[in-house]
């Protein structure tokens, strides 16, 4: 078992011209983390991923692994495993010359190699596929493949473009449980990059929301989820119901009053230095905080349902709260006892604490 | 959805008859002179009155159809090669080199290919002559390299458009430096790429004449000059036996060409 890797990310920043790719980033990852990098298609994450591994010569910055500077090493000699979202296997190779290949480079003794190459193929669960050549495998199975031969000579930093990307959904599923377990095993740092939070979410230890070539917030997925910095943040991860702060005003230590600007009132939670004439803010309250009924909540609000969809035991209600603004609730299926369909009038209402103050860029 | 044959029987069989029309048409021609050359008379005459392998005989006592046939081999190997190295590493340059030029620079490469070939013989001439090499082997080979090579460019290209490039970023992050890359991953893809062009450059080198009238000299010249030297002086079937056994020849290469090119779309070699 290896031991990860340390990287510090200073700095680090790429443009073409005047197009930016990259805004100065600093980013630590902890030795034998599993991190991710999640963002909207184009958002600078593949540039991250393409300096770290020596693809792309960064404008300015530093990468150091377990302090050694490596910004100027080329990308044979850094020992960074890669895995691509399209499996990138040699075709003309089979699956045991692919996951001998980078043992071969590094003139390893055959004895040695082929030790490795089958304890790979083990680790792998894909023992007797060796003479097999990857167009015989189906994608689950390549991109498997693919892990052991960026595996097989123990980088200590594994970097991971979407590689469950070509992969239907239970097969990803199937996936990420794997990946997390070769984690386990090998005991390498991984930089994992994907567009699905979920992925991000269930699969690693800490995340970067990377949006628009800067590193938007990192945490823990809960932290993301509960105290997003920005309303990008909010909107990216889960669902987000927000409303533009035209007023807040402080109540006491724990809330604030706040005007929207389509005329709403509420109570949110206090937050400092919240002065909406400084920055723009919003308000935001997650749909499973939001509640239906008569109940006590310091917001209520009255609405008419104008959607419902069901998935695997969540309700989702689309509620239309003026005309024109609507909001999303989503309810464990089980508490509805009430069966409200699309149109019904109902009430609505969510706790003050539940309701945050952030910025809105 | 399928589509009732049945019914389109009349159709169909109307574009078959267009579609052999337009091959024979494309090679009929061509196949005309395999029997003049079986003529038993001393001119050269369709159909041929008799038969016999006289002309083949006449071909093969003459000493200067032999000697012509090596110079041509003489200068086809050497243009093949000269092609393949030059028209790859250019298909590597403007593909895989990430240059902002690349398509202007694809367009220069190919151009010779497009351009009449007796510019590039009278260009050429005062040239060689200046620097001595007019009438030899090496100033035909550069002649015939100029017009050759965008052919292996263009098999190199194409082989290289089929795979994507990740396979060699793979290959690096493995630790294979750039010549270890090439020779364990780029080469084995683009190998029959760079094969068939080799056939091609030597084909049209091998018939190509323009540059050849231009270039060699007694004793350098070329089959393709020689038959037309001959057609000029003597109209003989030896010359149609000549044509068939060149004909026979480029046709054993093009069917190099085309199992090569079956074989290299055979599953399991690279998709994007």
């Amino acid at each position: 078992m290896t031991r990860g890797a340390h990287l510090i990310v200073s700095g680090l920043a790429k443009s073409y011209g005047s197009v930016v790719a990259l805004a100065p980033t600093d980013l630590e990852v902890a030795p034998g983390e599993f991190f991710a990098l999640i963002g909207p298609s184009g958002s600078g994450k593949t540039t991250l991923l393409g300096a770290i591994v020596g693809f792309i010569a960064p404008s300015a910055g530093s990468v150091r692994l377990d302090g050694a500077e490596i910004v100027a090493v080329p990308p044979y000699k850094r020992n960074i495993g890669m895995v691509f979202q399209n499996y990138t296997l040699f075709p003309h190779m089979s699956v045991a010359e692919n996951i001998a290949f980078p043992l071969r480079m590094r003139n390893l003794p055959r004895s040695e190699i082929e030790a490795r190459v089958a304890r790979m193929l083990d680790m792998v669960r894909l023992p007797g596929f060796g003479a097999r050549m990857p167009a015989q495998l189906s994608g689950g199975q390549q991109q498997r493949v693919a892990l052991a031969r960026a595996a097989s000579y123990d980088p200590p930093l594994l970097l991971m473009d979407e590689p469950l990307g070509a992969l239907d959904k239970n097969l990803r599923e199937e996936m990420q449980y794997e990946i997390k377990q070769f984690h386990h095993a090998i005991g390498a740092t991984i930089l994992y990059v994907t567009h699905d939070q979920d992925e991000a979410a269930s699969m690693s230890d800490r995340i970067a929301i990377v949006n628009q070539a800067r590193v938007a917030q990192i945490g823990s997925a809960r932290a993301l989820y509960e105290r997003p910095r920005n309303a990008f943040v909010a909107s990216f991860l889960g669902e987000a119901n927000l409303f533009g702060v035209a007023r807040a005003t402080r109540l006491d230590a724990e809330t604030m009053r706040v005007e929207t600007q389509n005329g709403f009132a509420f109570i949110t939670a206090a937050a400092d230095g919240a002065d909406p004439t400084a920055a723009p803010l919003v308000a935001c309250i997650r749909p499973e905080a939001i509640r239906i009924g008569d109940a006590q909540e310091a917001n209520a609000l009255r609405g008419r349902i104008i959607d419902v969809v069901y998935t695997a035991g969540t309700i989702h209600y689309r509620v239309e709260i003026a005309p024109g603004h609507v909001v999303g609730i989503r309810l464990p299926a089980m508490r509805q006892a009430r069966d409200l369909a699309v149109g019904a009038e109902i009430r609505i209402g969510w706790n003050a604490a539940d309701m945050i103050l952030i910025p809105r860029d | 959805m399928s589509l009732d044959v049945g019914t389109r029987k009349a159709p169909r069989a109307a574009l078959a008859a267009f579609v052999v029309l337009i091959f024979a048409y494309l090679l009929l021609p061509t196949f005309f002179v395999v029997p003049m050359s079986f003529s038993n008379q001393p001119y050269l005459s369709f159909p041929p009155p008799g038969w016999s392998l006289r002309w083949y005989e006449a071909m093969w006592n003459n000493s200067d159809w032999t000697r012509a046939t090596l110079s041509s081999v003489l200068v086809g190997i050497p243009t093949a090669i000269l092609s393949v190295v030059l028209g790859t590493l250019a298909a590597l340059a403007t593909l895989r080199g990430g240059l902002r030029w690349a398509a202007t620079a694809s367009a220069l490469i190919i151009a010779p290919m497009m351009l009449p070939h007796i510019i590039l013989a009278i260009g050429l001439y005062p040239l060689l002559l200046k620097l001595g090499l007019l009438r030899s082997y090496v100033g035909v080979v550069i002649g015939h390299t100029v017009i050759a090579m965008p052919l292996v460019f263009i098999t190199v290209s194409a082989a290289l458009r089929n795979y994507p490039e990740q396979l060699e970023l793979a290959a690096m992050t493995c630790g294979a430096d750039r010549w270890r890359t090439f020779r364990h991953v780029t080469l084995p893809m683009i190998r029959v790429g760079m094969f068939s062009g080799a056939i091609l450059a030597f084909a049209s080198s091998f018939d190509e004449l323009m540059l050849s009238l231009f270039l060699t000299g007694s004793t350098t010249r070329t089959l393709p000059r020689l038959i037309w030297e001959q057609l000029n002086f003597y109209l003989t079937p030896a010359i149609a036996a000549v044509a068939t056994l060149l004909l026979a020849f480029s046709l054993v290469m093009l069917a190099i060409v085309a199992v090569l090119g079956r074989d290299s779309q055979r599953p399991g070699v690279a998709r994007a």
